[in-house]
């Protein structure tokens, strides 16, 4: 048991009662999801193509609006927010389940523009895109254009960006999709080391056992619900470490 | 990466877009200047006409189309005369003629021989003309040097052959580019026997000149008086329509401008769909896209306006030399003309790049990152 004083910490993010429907359509993608990851926390969702994984990540990014629920981030309430785009540059670190990055500028200026308007000067946007690219052994290649790199390298490029505003918070939708089972290991690595040094708190979608199982929990979906019937629970010890494998 | 560097970048990537673009802008920017440099011009050199005589100001008739039309009879002249604090009166009467090809608009200036001082005449080879001599004549000196001629050379000029007996200087160019004969012997070839165009009024010493002006407009309503180019536009009414022509295109440019620049721009924004939903997704405001595009416009706009001046100079040069207009068009580029010529590149640019750097920023990011 954690010996508690005072109210409990408010988790990092905290969803009740989330529902989406998708315009035009009658499928629930997101039916009543409760979730709730503490800060500092390594979640990973898993569950079948199509059950509402990447929907969930974009609501608690601020991306989309949810029909019904809430989504609370840090204890506020998204809804109340002024501004998503402050949001997400201050606060949230997201990478795509298609990697999406921008096909004319080089690696190092994909990272770099993520921190443009976010207070920093050219200096240190340089120095800190290198740092990241070369976090995931990306060094070397900051100059090559996406078209020149392979499907893992531009997904390692995608993570570099996420990071590059320093998030509290790192939404990953299937990261290492493209990876093989060397760059997987540093991504986790990274991620461990992010999660210990800097109290980010990481939520990812995977398919792959070996990222689920470096989580400390995994959640389950199955068509717009979360399955475990403990999953809103936070059941992380924050002076623990993670699980070993 | 600066945020400048990537405006930049992105108007180098675009390549195809970015060169229509500039073209489109340097067209209307073009029109309007060389428009403005042609009235300018126009302006001036119709406006030369004022200062060769050195007066405080001059008298024509109000509202003709040309001021070489403004006629003003012998009585009109006395009246002026004999109105309060004018001190003097010269009234010459000025025609054109065509000597050659290239002198299509050959000026000449009836002038009685004794007001040639008044008017600020130096008799610099020869002698002046006599009063009531028929076929005598004196040349300005550039003209002289410009067509050859002498002290004693035959002339043919005011329906007639006039040995030329001296040659002036007026200390304005367009001045010593014409020929000045007896008043009696220009008013008698054009049937105007008695009349002048202009009359050059000197004020009295003490008078407040305006005041002077006052009281003659007051008393003459069919007469303007003139000081300055810029009101011109009271006596010659062509030239008040070149400029309402110039402003009518500038107007005409910016509207058609904008709607090339905005489809284009939109065009070429739809494409990049997925580029502004990225980077919104990533946490960049709103007016940052907006002024990303803006951004990218006015780098086009600045480039395709110096084109533009660039492009309006090689077609007022190309009209001067064609032989109809030879002589007749003098573009004066003036900065104005160049303000005139920035100012509608950046207000098509802005005009037309505003509404779709709005679309832009307007995307909802997540349909705008699975636009195909
Ligand atoms: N923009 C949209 N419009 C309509 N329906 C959508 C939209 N996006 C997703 N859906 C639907 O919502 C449901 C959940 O989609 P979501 O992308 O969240 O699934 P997922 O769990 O991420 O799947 P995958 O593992 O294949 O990425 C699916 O049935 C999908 O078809
Ligand atoms: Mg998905």
């Amino acid at each position: 048991m954690v010996e508690v004083t005072g109210p409990p910490p408010v988790p990092a993010i905290e969803t009740v009662s989330l529902t989406k429907f998708y315009d035009g359509t009658t499928v629930r993608a997101l039916d009543g999801v409760e979730l709730s990851v503490a800060r500092g926390e390594y979640v990973a969702i898993t569950g079948p193509s199509g059950c509402g994984k990447s929907t969930l990540l974009h609501l608690i990014a601020a991306l989309d609006n949810p029909t019904s629920g809430t989504v609370r981030v840090n204890g506020r309430d998204l809804r109340t927010i002024a501004s998503g785009t402050r949001f997400r540059r201050e606060e949230i670190g997201l990478v795509f389940q298609l990697h999406n990055l921008l096909p004319r500028l080089s690696a190092q200026a994909n990272v770099e523009i993520a921190m443009i308007g976010a207070h920093t000067s050219r200096r240190q946007r340089v120095t800190r895109a290198r740092e990241l690219l070369a976090a995931v052994e990306l060094q070397g290649m900051e100059s090559r254009r996406p078209p020149q790199l392979s499907g893992g390298e531009r997904q390692r490029v995608a993570i570099a960006r996420a990071l590059a505003n320093e998030p509290q918070i790192l939404l990953a939708d299937e990261p290492t999709g493209n990876l093989d089972s060397a760059s997987v290991t540093t991504v986790i690595a990274l991620f461990e080391r992010l999660r210990a040094e800097a109290g980010m708190t990481i939520l990812l979608v995977t398919h792959d056992p070996v990222v689920a199982r470096a989580a400390h929990r995994i959640v389950h979906m199955r068509d717009g619900k979360v399955t475990d019937p403990d999953a809103g629970t936070v059941v992380f010890d924050t002076r623990g470490a993670a699980p070993g494998p | 990466m600066t945020f400048f560097g990537l405006i930049v970048r992105n108007v180098m990537a675009k390549r195809a877009r970015s060169v229509g673009l500039a073209l489109a802008v340097a067209l209307a920017v073009m029109t309007v200047v060389a428009l403005t440099v042609v009235g300018d011009g126009l302006q001036s050199s119709a406006a030369a006409i004022l200062k060769v005589g050195k007066a405080d100001f001059t008298v024509a008739q109000k509202g003709v189309s040309d001021i070489l039309f403004s006629s003003i009879d012998e009585t009109q002249v006395k009246r002026i005369r004999r109105t309060d604090g004018v001190a003097g009166t010269v009234g010459v009467l000025i025609e054109t003629e065509k000597i050659d090809a290239a002198n299509p608009l050959f000026l000449e200036i009836g002038i009685p021989p004794g007001d040639l001082a008044a008017f600020g005449v130096t008799v610099v080879a020869g002698r002046p003309f006599t009063a009531d001599a028929a076929h005598e004549m004196m040349i300005g000196w550039r003209a002289a040097q410009n067509l050859g001629i002498h002290v004693g050379s035959r002339f043919h000029a005011n329906g007639t052959w006039n040995s030329v007996v001296g040659i002036y200087s007026t200390g304005v160019s367009f001045g010593d580019l014409g020929a000045m004969f007896p008043l009696p012997a220009v008013q008698a070839y054009n049937r105007v026997p008695g009349s002048v165009t202009l009359v050059f009024v000197k004020t009295a010493k003490g008078v407040s000149i305006s005041s002077v002006e006052k009281r003659l407009n007051y008393d003459n309503p069919e007469l303007t008086t003139i000081r300055t180019a810029a009101q011109f536009g009271r006596a010659d009414r062509n030239l008040v329509f070149i400029r309402a022509a110039a402003l009518g295109s500038t107007i005409l440019a910016i509207i058609v401008g904008a709607v090339v620049v905005g489809n284009t721009m939109l065009l070429s924004l739809f494409e990049r769909t997925r580029e502004f939903g990225l980077l919104r997704a990533v946490g960049w405001a709103r007016t940052r896209v907006v002024t990303l595009v803006l951004g990218e416009g006015l780098i086009l706009a600045v480039v395709g306006a110096a084109l533009g001046v660039g492009f309006s100079y090689g077609v007022t040069s190309l009209l001067e030399a064609l032989p109809q207009l030879r002589g007749i068009l003098h573009s004066e580029y003036t900065l104005t003309a160049f303000w005139r010529g920035l100012y509608t590149g950046l207000g098509m640019t802005v005009l037309g790049t505003l509404y779709p750097a709005l679309r832009a920023a307007f995307l909802a990011p997540l349909q705008a990152l699975s636009h195909e």
